[in-house]
C-alpha cells in the first residue's frame, strides 16, 4: 500500500517530520515555480515611465483620449516597452493613419512592429486574438460596438498568452469589461511654437491613470513630456 | 561504357542513361528497384569531381555560342536564351546549334530544354522539349508535385489531393502563404511558372569580390581549394553582414602564362561556404586536369558574387531576441496576411523625404525592409552609416503620430474670413487665424499659435508631377496641433500630432 501526498496536505503531516516537510516544499516549488511580479512585467522607458513605470503581462490596459490629446503617443510608448525587451508588438490601425516616424521616435523598433490595416468589423476580434497569440503587446483601437463577450474572450486570451492588450478609443470607458489599468490622456500645452515663429518642440501631457487595486480605485495624475 | 548505366547518390538514382530509362529506371529509384527493372545495368556511385572534368569541354563548347553560361552542377548548365535564340533563328535553331557544338566535344546523349524561367527549363530538359513562349504554365501543370524537389512538401500536397503542379498553382497565393509559410509560397511561385526570387533579387554591391595571389603558382586542386575555403568564408561573411546571401558566384582564375578563365555557378537557395568551395573544386578539376584548360599553375583566384538575395531568415534570434518568439510572431503575421491579404499587414521603413508621409514607406510584412540601392561599400566595421541626402523644406520638430494620406480637405482662413494665400515667392497674404476641417474635433477652431510656412518645390524638373506647396504647423485652441498644407490654393490637413 502506498500513499501519495499532495502539496495541499502539508498541514496533515506531523509537525516534527522536518525531512518530509522539506521534501514537500521542494516538490511544491518544482511543480509550481514561483514567478516574481517583476519578471512578469514589461518595463516602460521614455516619458511615459513617469505615469506607468511598468505593465503587467497578461493584462488589459484601456486607454482613452480625444484626437490630438496624445493618445497615440502614449500607447506607442507601451509598444516600445515590448520591442525594447527584444519582443514583438503589433497595432490594429483600421484607418491606416499611424505615423511610422512617430512610432520610431516613441522608441518602437520598427523591425519588430507590425501594423494591421483595414480590418473588417466582423473580424476585429479574430485579428486581435490572433495577434495576442504571437506578440507581447497588441495595440488595438476599440470599434464602436465591441461586444462584451468578445472583450471578455480577448482579456482571457491575453491572460492565457501572457500578452498585454492595449485597447484604446477616444473614451477609455469604451472597453466594456474590466481592465488592470485605465489611462486617459488629457492633452497639454505645446512648447516652442509662437505666433508665426518657432517650431513645435513638445508638450507637457497630462495622463490620468486609474489602477485597479484590491478594492479601491486610486487615481494618479502624472505630467510628462511627450513628443508628438 | 556500353550498356545501361545509372549513377547513384545517397543510394538513390541521380541519373540514368537513355537505355536504362527505356528499361524503366527512374530518377529517385533505389538500387534494388533499378536492378529489378533492368538486370544488366551498371551502377556507379556519384563522383562530382570526375563529372566536372568530363563536363568542362561541354561548358567550353556552349560558351562559344553564348557568353552567359551558368553551371548548376556538373552535368547541368543553363543560360538565358532570348539573345542567342534571336541570333540563331529561334529556339529550335539554337538547340540544334548547341547540339552540334556539344557533339563535336564528343557528347551525344544530350538533353536540351527551353522554357520561361529556370525551373521550367530544367524540367523541360528532362524530356528534351522546347516550350513555346507563354505556354510554360500549361507545360508545368501536368508535372507531379514531386518535381518541386521538396519531398516533405510534395508529400503534404499529395495527401491534400493536389497531385500536379497545375492543381497546386490554382490555389490562391495568400492561402498557400497562410498554410505552408514562406517556403510554400516559393514553391507556389515555381509551380505557377514564375521564378523563385525575382522581386527580392538584388544586384550585388560592387567590390564584394574576394581574391588572392597564389605564390608559388598552384597546380594542384587541393592546394587551391584550401585557399578558396578562406576566400569563401570571408566573402559570405561580408555579404551576411549586409544581410545578403549569394545564389550565384563567378569563379575566376589567372595562370602563370597569363591565361584568364572564369565560369559562373549557381545554387538553389543560398550558397554555404562548403557548397561554394565544392564548386570551386569542381571547376578547378575541369580546368587543371582536362586538356585544353590551363597550361600553367594558378597565380590568382577570385570569387565574385554574381547574384545575391536578401538573407531571409532565422538570424533574428541572433540579436538577443528569442527565436521561438520570433517564429511565433512570423507565423501569426503570415496567418493574418492569409486572412486579410498581404498588404493588410505592414511594417514601416524610414526613408528620405520632406513630409511625414514621404518619410515612411509601408511594406507588406515579410518583404525585404532593406531599400538596397545605396549599399555602403567595403568591409563593414561597427555601425553602418548610410549617407542621406538633404531634403530642403523638411518639417522640423517631433513627428506627428497620425498621418492622413491622402490629406483631408480643410479651409485655412485669415482674420477677415478669407482663405490664406501664398505668393509664388512664399510670401504670406495674412497670418492664419482659423482652420476648419471635418477631420478635426468640433470641426476645427481658432489658431492660437502657428509656425512656418515651409515651402516645398517638389520635382521642379518634371512639368507633369511638379508640385509646389507650403506647410504650417498649427495649434488649435492651445491643444490640438496639426500640419496644414496649401497647394494650388487649396488647404488640407496632412497630419495630426496625437
Amino acid at each position: 500500500m502506498s500513499f501519495v501526498v499532495a502539496p495541499d496536505d502539508a498541514s496533515s503531516i506531523p509537525r516534527r517530520d522536518a525531512a518530509a516537510r522539506a521534501h514537500l516544499a521542494a516538490v511544491g516549488a518544482a511543480r509550481a515555480p514561483m514567478v516574481l511580479a517583476r519578471d512578469r512585467a514589461l518595463i516602460v522607458h521614455g516619458p511615459l515611465a513617469d505615469a506607468v513605470p511598468s505593465v503587467q503581462r497578461g493584462t488589459v490596459i484601456a486607454a482613452g483620449g480625444e484626437p490630438g490629446s496624445g493618445l497615440t503617443s502614449a500607447v506607442l510608448g507601451i509598444a516600445a516597452a515590448a520591442t525594447a525587451a527584444g519582443e514583438w508588438a503589433a497595432m490594429v490601425d483600421d484607418a491606416g493613419t499611424l505615423g511610422g516616424l512617430a512610432a520610431a521616435e516613441a522608441g518602437v523598433d520598427l523591425a519588430r512592429f507590425a501594423v494591421v490595416r483595414s480590418v473588417p468589423r466582423d473580424r476585429w476580434a479574430t485579428v486581435v486574438a490572433a495577434l495576442l497569440e504571437g506578440v507581447s503587446v497588441v495595440l488595438a483601437e476599440i470599434p464602436r460596438s465591441v461586444r462584451v463577450g468578445d472583450a471578455r474572450r480577448l482579456a482571457a486570451r491575453a491572460r492565457e498568452r501572457s500578452a498585454v492588450l492595449v485597447a484604446f478609443a477616444p473614451d477609455a470607458r469604451a472597453w466594456p469589461v474590466e481592465a488592470a489599468l485605465r489611462l486617459q490622456t488629457q492633452g497639454g500645452a505645446w512648447a516652442g511654437i509662437g505666433e508665426g515663429d518657432g517650431v513645435l518642440a513638445g508638450r507637457a501631457l497630462a495622463v490620468e491613470v486609474t489602477a485597479r487595486g484590491r478594492s479601491t480605485i486610486v487615481p494618479m495624475r502624472a505630467s510628462l513630456e511627450l513628443a508628438g | 561504357m556500353d550498356g545501361p548505366v545509372a549513377v547513384l547518390d545517397h543510394h538513390r538514382v541521380l541519373a540514368a542513361s537513355a537505355e536504362a530509362r527505356h528499361a524503366g529506371v527512374r530518377t529517385g529509384n533505389r538500387r534494388r528497384e533499378a536492378e529489378a527493372s533492368c538486370p544488366e545495368i551498371t551502377i556507379l556511385d556519384v563522383d562530382p569531381a570526375d563529372e566536372a572534368r568530363v563536363f568542362e569541354p561541354v561548358a567550353r563548347a556552349v560558351e562559344l555560342i553564348t557568353p552567359r553560361v551558368v553551371l548548376d552542377r556538373p552535368g547541368v548548365l543553363s543560360f538565358p536564351t532570348r539573345g542567342p535564340s534571336r541570333y540563331h533563328g529561334g529556339d529550335g535553331g539554337l538547340a540544334d546549334r548547341i547540339r552540334d557544338a556539344v557533339g563535336t566535344a564528343g557528347i551525344v546523349d544530350l538533353r536540351i530544354g527551353i522554357a520561361d524561367g529556370g525551373f521550367a527549363a530544367r524540367l523541360a530538359a528532362r524530356r528534351s522539349v522546347i516550350v513555346p513562349v507563354g505556354e510554360t504554365p500549361t507545360f508545368l501543370a501536368a508535372w507531379p508535385v514531386g518535381a518541386l524537389g521538396d519531398e516533405p512538401l510534395a508529400d503534404l500536397l499529395t495527401r491534400l489531393g493536389l497531385r500536379t503542379l497545375g492543381a497546386f498553382a490554382e490555389l490562391p497565393a495568400s492561402a498557400v502563404l497562410a498554410r505552408l509559410g514562406r517556403e510554400g509560397l516559393t514553391a507556389h511561385r515555381l509551380a505557377r511558372g514564375e521564378d523563385a526570387h525575382p522581386p527580392a533579387l538584388t544586384t550585388p554591391p560592387p567590390d564584394f569580390e574576394e581574391s588572392t595571389e597564389l605564390d608559388p603558382p598552384a597546380d594542384r586542386v587541393d592546394a587551391v581549394a584550401f585557399v578558396a575555403k578562406g576566400l569563401a568564408d570571408r566573402l559570405l561573411e561580408r555579404l551576411a553582414a549586409r544581410g545578403l546571401a549569394c545564389t550565384q558566384v563567378v569563379v575566376e582564375v589567372e595562370s602563370e602564362h597569363g591565361e584568364h578563365l572564369s565560369r559562373a555557378w549557381r545554387h538553389e537557395g543560398a550558397l554555404t561556404p562548403g557548397a561554394l568551395v565544392e564548386r570551386v573544386r569542381w571547376q578547378l578539376d575541369g580546368w587543371l586536369t582536362e586538356t585544353g584548360g590551363l597550361s600553367g599553375g594558378l597565380t590568382r583566384l577570385r570569387l565574385i558574387p554574381d547574384q545575391v538575395i536578401p538573407a531571409s531568415g532565422r538570424q533574428l534570434g541572433f540579436w538577443g531576441g528569442d527565436a521561438a518568439a520570433s517564429d511565433r510572431a512570423e507565423r501569426v503575421f503570415a496567418r493574418l496576411q492569409g486572412l486579410l491579404g498581404p498588404e493588410h499587414v505592414v511594417t514601416a521603413v524610414p526613408q528620405g523625404g520632406r513630409t511625414p508621409s514621404e518619410r515612411i514607406r509601408w511594406v507588406p510584412w515579410g518583404e525585404p525592409r532593406e531599400p538596397a540601392p545605396h549599399a555602403p561599400i567595403g568591409p563593414v566595421a561597427g555601425p553602418v552609416t548610410v549617407e542621406t541626402p538633404p531634403w530642403p523644406g523638411t518639417i522640423p520638430g517631433p513627428a506627428p503620430a497620425r498621418v492622413l494620406d491622402p490629406p483631408t480637405a480643410a479651409s485655412l482662413l485669415d482674420g477677415s474670413g478669407r482663405p490664406v494665400m501664398v505668393s509664388a515667392r512664399g510670401d504670406l497674404s495674412s497670418p492664419p487665424t482659423e482652420v476648419r476641417s471635418a477631420v478635426l474635433p468640433n470641426g476645427g477652431g481658432a489658431i492660437t499659435a502657428f509656425a512656418g510656412p515651409w515651402a516645398q518645390d517638389v520635382r521642379w524638373w518634371d512639368r507633369t508631377s511638379r508640385s509646389r506647396r507650403v506647410t504650417w504647423q498649427v495649434v488649435i485652441e492651445e491643444q490640438l496641433a496639426c500640419l496644414v498644407n496649401v497647394e494650388r490654393g487649396a488647404a488640407s490637413i496632412t497630419a495630426i500630432y496625437d
